[in-house]
């Protein structure tokens, strides 16, 4: 039997639970998923648990049925957690270790546990350490030490964690859904694993990862991370503020934001057209706004939010390093013109972020929003294989009930 | 060229704008200080100093009367306004609302110049009737938000500044540039030159910083009852008639030949205050004597400011609580802003509270 994993997101929009069974050929494919609006989270936290548990059935039940129409009757027992929200923070720090002579691989493996050994807060925990470069003797920029002659060998790392609370909270909740949180996974460098060729890496490449309440980002230079973080604006932003605009429901800004907002404002001629607003119920009539008006709300805020990723890149000076552009992913990316906008504001060349080394998300209407969990699944591929029985057992109980 | 030293700038917006700074430079000659700025590259022909708004973004031909290009435009281009800026202590802006770039630029102009530091007084003609309800709308949205930026805004509507239903098309709006320019020049005319009760552009700029929207007019009269005629001419100055509140300050400049009596002053003076000024707690007075100019007529420029200037919060870029609230009244949005992200951790970015909506925090008009 294929190894089989699942991955789980909680997002502020929606929930999606994902399958994903490795094929002969090596590569993995999304066999099933389901996915429910989310309750009970706000900005990628989670107010409410059990609303949250709700959700987590929901996904769980919907995966099941799939399931069983398909003659399986496996139940999900554990799967990985895709994180993000304004809590999870990427810092740098440099790991050390003296040489006798020239750089062995156990100098390696020393530099890489001094790097790794890094304390964190009581209150977070570590998602993710990614290793940059070597440096000897004050030369940088070292990507294969192993034979030159130095004393002093060091190695950059960035360290991506969270909020301990945050992610104990979301293990709550899939408590209650009988779901074992296995690990949880950064959302902006899992969707970069998904969507990013080794040569984008290595040119330099960002991928924003739009979520509904919030934007995480993973920028790579010369093959490495070289930062990573979250903005805590996201398409929920978007809605609320055509929401404030119109005096709408959220339902009714959610669904012109879908169906009508662009991202860019119209010339003219089509900005002078106005859009209808179904009444809230049957019995309030239906009413217009401006296209011109809508388009502005969405453009306003869009255009503060890459302006805020481009000064964060700017501060870090990476902007100027990131040759192969851009990469949209999440469920933000289908808005209308985005890219277009992303392309003026940050000086990038854009494109959507659809997930590269995972089959079977081919025919999905926006791809990109499934980029952070393809990526988690092939996290969880490339990182299990070695070990089937783990797979089976942990994720699959039922199986084995 | 544009070599004056003077500590004021006068800036025109907009093709009106610009006309009516133009205006204003003939008429004073030598020595005003201004730039224009226009979305139009052919408005920069006449020569002067010139700012291209939205170049990137509109190619110089202009806005075409749309307010949100405008508006972004000058997002864009407000920096280029930087190198004019230098030693000024007080802006005096020339527009015309209710469509294009004066509609749309101006704000950003404004509150460019707000967050230099520089208290800045607008002078601004507002759409005729006929133009229609979208332009009139689009030029009270504009004139709130103005006046929230602003140290000190006048507002003309541009039929009261005409007042001739039988004019031609044409001729009334070189009429209404012409009028409000004659009086924007008295006013700088106040400022520049030494008369015997001065009022220089210190002043003019505490005045100005610690004022509100007014009404501005201006009246000249000639003959044995000048002084008289120009108080009457006060007293029925549709200008003048009626405004947003009480007036709670008198600016009256007097400017008049070397046969300028006591008396007249006097008259003018007690004329104005009893007509406008019940309410008032200043009357500030100055006067110019030029008898190359003015010889046997009296010309006098009033401002009656209505409301005292916002406390302002430096904590956010100058923007002032009281405006925030404003804005948000006119949207019909809730207290905060915040929406759904009330009880939410909030998301703080150079200050700024990014769960309150964009439009809202950057006082962006909205073309309902």
């Amino acid at each position: 039997m294929n190894n089989i994993y699942a991955a789980l997101e909680i997002g502020t929009t929606r929930t999606v639970l994902a399958v994903g069974e490795a094929e002969t050929g090596g590569r993995l494919k999304v066999t099933c998923h389901a996915e429910m609006p989310s309750a009970g989270v706000r900005k990628s936290q989670i107010l409410d648990i059990n609303q949250v548990t709700q959700s987590v059935k929901g996904v769980l039940h919907e995966i099941e049925r799939k399931q069983s129409e398909a003659g399986s009757t496996i139940t999900i027992g554990n799967a990985f957690l895709v994180v993000s929200g304004q809590h999870v923070k990427a810092d740098h720090f440099t790991g050390s270790t003296l040489v006798d002579g020239r750089v062995t691989e156990a100098d390696i493996a020393d530099v890489a546990e001094s790097a790794r050994s890094m304390a964190l807060p009581k209150d977070r925990e570590l998602l993710d350490i990614e290793d940059q470069n070597y440096g000897l003797d004050g030369l940088g920029g070292i990507s294969a030490p192993v034979g030159m002659a130095g004393r002093i060998l060091k190695l950059d790392t960035v360290h991506i964690h969270a909020d301990r609370n945050r992610l104990e909270d979301a293990r709550t909740a899939a408590d209650g859904a009988h779901l074992e949180i296995r690990e949880p996974l950064f959302a902006a460098t899992c969707a970069a694993d998904a969507v990013l060729e080794e040569h984008e890496r290595r040119n330099g490449a960002l991928v924003l990862d739009l979520g509904g309440g919030s934007t995480g980002y993973a920028a790579y230079c010369d093959g490495y991370l070289a930062s990573a973080g979250v903005i805590g604006v996201g398409g929920d932003h978007v809605t609320n503020d055509i929401a404030h605009a119109f005096q709408t429901t959220q339902a009714q800004a959610e669904a012109l934001k879908a169906n009508e907002a662009s991202a860019i404002i119209a010339k003219a001629d089509v900005a002078a057209t106005r859009v209808k607003i179904p009444g809230s119920s049957p019995l309030l009539e239906s009413r217009t706004v401006s296209r011109r008006a809508l388009d502005t709300v969405v453009n306003a805020r869009l255009r503060e939010l890459f302006a805020v990723i481009r000064e964060t890149l700017e501060e870090q000076d990476l902007l100027h390093r990131l040759h192969a552009g851009i990469a949209l992913t999440g469920g933000g990316a289908a808005m209308r013109d985005i890219d277009e906008l992303a392309r003026r504001e940050i000086g990038m060349n854009v494109r959507p972020g659809r997930p590269m080394y995972v089959d079977g998300l081919e025919d999905e209407t926006n791809p990109a929003s499934f980029a952070a969990i393809a990526g988690a699944l092939s996290y969880a591929h490339h990182n299990y294989a070695e070990k089937p029985i783990f797979g089976l057992d942990r994720i699959f109980k039922g199986l084995f009930k | 060229m544009n070599n004056s030293t003077s500590s004021m700038l006068l800036v025109g917006i907009g093709g009106a704008g610009c006309a009516m700074t133009r205006g204003v430079t003939r008429a004073f000659g030598d020595g005003l200080r201004y730039v224009l700025a226009d979305t139009d590259a052919k408005t920069g022909e006449a020569g002067g100093p010139f700012i291209l708004i939205g170049g990137d973004r509109l190619s110089g031909r202009g806005a075409g009367g749309d307010v949100v290009a405008a508006r972004l435009a000058a997002e864009d281009s407000v920096q280029s306004l930087d190198e004019s800026l230098e030693g000024v202590r007080l802006a005096i802006v020339l527009t015309a609302l209710g469509g294009g770039t004066g509609g749309g630029a101006t704000l950003e102009v404004v509150k460019h110049l707000s967050a230099r530091g520089i208290p800045t007084c607008v002078f601004a003609t507002t759409p005729f009737a006929f133009e229609g309800e979208t332009r009139q709308r689009n030029a009270r949205g504009m004139m709130t938000m103005i006046e929230e930026a602003a140290s000190a805004s006048f507002f003309t509507p541009l039929d009261k500044l005409v007042g001739d239903a039988e004019s031609d098309m044409a001729g009334a709006m070189r009429r209404a540039v012409d009028t409000l320019a004659s009086g924007i020049t008295l006013f700088w005319r106040l400022v520049e030159k030494p008369g015997y009760i001065r009022l220089d552009a210190e002043r003019v700029r505490h005045l100005v910083a610690s004022c509100g929207r007014g009404r501005f007019a201006y009246v000249s009269a000639q003959g044995e009852n000048r002084a008289a005629s120009i108080v009457d001419a006060l007293r029925r100055s549709p200008l003048l008639a009626s405004g947003s509140g009480p007036v709670t300050s008198i600016l009256c400049g007097v400017l008049a030949g070397d046969d300028l009596r006591l008396a007249e002053v006097g008259t003018i003076s007690n004329g104005l205050r009893e007509a406008y000024g019940a309410r008032a707690s200043s009357f500030e007075l100055a006067t110019v004597n030029d008898e190359e100019t003015f010889s046997g007529r009296i010309c006098v420029a009033a401002m009656l400011f209505e409301s005292p200037r916002r406390e302002a919060d430096d904590s956010k870029n100058g923007e002032t609580v009281k405006r925030r609230r404003r804005q948000r009244a006119i949207l019909g949005t809730g207290p905060t802003g915040r929406g759904r992200f009330n009880n939410s951790e909030p998301t703080i970015w150079n200050g700024e509270d990014l769960d309150v909506p964009t439009f809202l925090r950057k006082n962006i008009s909205l073309e309902f």
